[in-house]
């Protein structure tokens, strides 16, 4: 019986530190609603938590009258991570100990131009800080992801035309300008690359690619690692390797780029005549339910990225692809046909054969990684004294180029 | 085409099942019949014109935006598809048939939820007393207060909502939250089409978000959805299609991934007038 009794206790408390982290912060009596338990039991359960760190409590007013806000417990400070994707900005929040503690996802309208994003990027970090009963004085540093090439230093897309509407600006500058905090900022994959390496389906491995693929295609390279840029930040630009000699002429310039093949609009025009206008999401979503003729155009994407991918992993010989990505979100009707293309192309290794997986972390990796680059800047800031962020010499400090 | 003839097709629940019963394969979504075609529509208020010959058409899984200046007849569209007015002529279908709503109770038997910009909820009630407003769920006369917060309960977290209690009253909520439950209280029936006027109006950044997601899901759940917004970054942002009103009158159909910000703008000021427009409207 007292077995039983305790394993309950414990899945109480687990289901109260799981609802306070899903709303980021709630009074007791609100707490006591969103789980169903009863008001003595949640008040004894916070109280426990309180004395074991995991949770802080505050005063606060609701409705007129004295309240305690309960909010997971951070340690010293808090930091930013926002992905700018091409049809949504995510911002996440995380603690040093990269417990993620609020996030939000905004939807973005196609070719959405630098400044109303990243004005609407700086009030939702606000917002969601104002939602944790946080302040900017909270925030030690922020970092961002961007759908192309980025210069480390500046945050200025280096490529002109691949992310129309953000050419010559510096995202570092505008945002530092802005919160009055550091800001790192590196390409989408890239993070994705970091984060999926730190705590995803690459943990543990040296050498690693990871693959993005959505409304475009990209990689980021962990090499003994260490993350690999490049010279001038275009590492693993996959999306504009040529795959068709006499195709398209892609945003970037030149043609047939793998972009103009698999990437938006390409992707869901021969769905037009079967099933009218289409989004990336209403692929993903129908191809994950079954439809045939989503799955197929998923399943003939993921065989050109695969031979794509294949010459690239002849370079690196990483140990591990991990597939990211809004696409990667139908697991192995993408996956499979990438596995494939990649066995027929790369020599069979006896010693260690490399593995294809999908991403653990889903459309989250890249605000992820670019929490992770934020927190690992300052926690290096904070080991050497530095004051700015931006100067550190190591691969994550941003000297890059 | 022979590696999906393996597939498990009664496991399918893709949108083509709940698009009308159609059958999966070849018959594209393309074609479907229209939730909401609004046809030739006026309404006149004396002396003043508030919609001439307007043209409106809804598919599911659609969210179709309206944008047009103050006094363009976006809210009053809205409120005739919402059985608030009655328009003086003109044609509204619902799934192809001629239907006539005649009062907001017949278009919400009919399948049509409306979310009016005072989102016209009860401060002093909780949540669910709110979602269930007017049509609460009965045995015998007795409330099945029980049955009525699992479904909200349900409903919220189907849209990935941050309402914490469904027994907080509305007057303790932020405006954010207040739209969410506005949102919410459509889906409670089964409703095809949701008409949301200025949902994103007045919030935060944050709130913004939220609502924008939750109008996202609606659209993923199979639901045609009209969007009344001044906001043409939040309509580009979640729409399929634009329609641009001008005085009342269709001023432009876009596709809402391809058209530009000064394309929607110079229809909506005026400075292109749309090309289908009968020649009368063309003129000025």
């Amino acid at each position: 019986m007292t077995g039983s009794q305790s394993s309950l206790r414990g899945a109480n408390r687990a289901l109260v530190v799981e609802t306070v982290k899903r709303y980021g912060g709630l009074t007791q009596v609100e707490l006591t609603a969103a789980t169903g338990l009863s008001p003595a039991t949640v008040s004894s359960i916070v109280k426990e938590l309180l004395a074991a760190g995991v949770v802080d409590t505050r005063s606060t007013i609701r409705s007129g009258r004295r309240a305690q806000l309960v909010t997971i417990a951070r340690r010293t400070g808090l930091a930013a991570g926002i992905d700018v994707g091409r049809r949504h900005l995510r911002v996440a929040l995380a603690d040093v100990t990269r417990e993620i503690v609020a996030e939000q996802t905004l939807p973005l309208p196609a070719e959405h131009r630098a400044d109303t994003t990243l004005d609407r990027a700086a009030l939702l970090v606000v917002d969601l800080l104002e939602r944790l009963g946080a302040s900017l004085d909270d925030l030690l540093g922020l970092g961002v992801g961007l759908p192309a090439p980025v210069e480390p230093g500046t945050g200025t897309v280096t490529v002109r035309g691949v992310l129309r509407g953000w050419d010559e600006v510096p995202v570092v500058h505008v945002l530092s300008k802005r919160l009055a905090k550091p800001v790192l900022v590196d390409n989408e994959a890239n993070l994705g690359a970091l984060a999926e390496s730190r705590f995803g389906a690459a943990r543990g491995y040296q050498d690693v690619v990871y693959v993005s693929v959505g409304a475009g295609t990209g990689a980021g390279i962990v090499l003994s690692g260490h993350l690999h840029r490049g010279f001038g930040g275009t590492a693993g630009e996959i999306g504009h390797v040529q795959v068709d000699p006499q195709g398209r002429i892609c945003r970037c310039g030149s043609r047939g780029c793998l972009d103009t093949v698999v990437g938006y609009p390409a992707l869901v025009e021969p769905l037009t005549v079967s099933h009218g206008a289409l989004t990336i999401r209403d692929v993903v979503q129908w191809a994950t339910e079954g439809d045939p003729g989503c799955r197929q155009v998923v399943a003939d994407a993921g065989a050109v990225i695969g031979v794509v991918v294949a010459g690239m992993a002849m370079v690196v010989n990483p140990q591990c692809i991990v597939v990211g990505g809004e696409l990667a979100e139908t697991g192995d009707v993408l996956v499979q046909p990438m596995r494939e293309a990649i066995a027929r192309r790369v020599p069979l290794n006896q010693v260690a054969t490399l593995e294809v997986v999908p991403g653990e972390l889903g459309v989250r990796a890249s605000v992820l990684g670019a929490l992770a680059m934020a927190l690992e800047a300052t926690d290096q800031a904070a080991v050497t004294g530095t004051s700015d962020i931006a100067d550190l010499p190591d691969g994550l400090g941003g000297d890059g180029a | 085409m022979t590696r999906f003839d393996a597939l498990p097709r009664d496991g399918f629940t893709g949108a083509h099942v709940r698009d009308g019963g159609q059958v999966i394969g070849t018959v594209g979504l393309g074609r479907r019949t229209p939730v909401l075609s609004v046809r030739q529509v006026s309404k006149r208020f004396g002396p003043v014109e508030a919609l001439v010959d307007v043209d409106l058409v809804v598919h599911p899984h659609e969210v179709v935006a309206l944008v047009g200046d103050n006094g363009a007849g976006k809210s009053t569209l809205a409120k005739v598809v919402s059985g608030v007015l009655q328009p003086d002529g003109g044609l509204i279908e619902l799934d192809g048939e001629p239907t006539a709503i005649a009062s907001p109770s017949d278009a919400h038997r009919a399948g049509i939820a409306t979310v009016f910009q005072d989102y016209a909820l009860c401060e002093n009630l909780d949540v669910t007393a709110n979602l269930f407003l007017g049509r609460e769920l009965r045995e015998r006369s007795l409330m099945r207060d029980g049955e009525m917060e699992r479904v909200a309960r349900r409903i919220l977290r189907d849209l990935t909502s941050r309402i914490p209690s469904v027994r907080t009253p509305i007057g303790h909520l932020s405006a954010g939250q207040r739209q969410t439950v506005a949102i919410a209280r459509t889906l409670i029936g089964s409703p095809r089409l949701v008409v949301l006027d200025e949902p994103t109006a007045a919030l935060s950044v944050a709130h913004t978000a939220e609502v924008l997601t939750h109008i996202e899901r609606l659209r993923e759940l199979g639901l045609g959805v009209v969007l009344i917004s001044h906001n043409l970054n939040d309509v580009r942002a979640v729409s399929d299609r634009i329609e641009v009103l001008r005085h009342g009158r269709n001023n432009g159909s876009f596709d809402a991934r391809e058209v530009t910000q000064e394309d929607l703008l110079a229809a909506i000021t005026g400075a292109t007038q749309v090309a289908t427009a009968r020649p009368l409207d063309v003129v000025g």
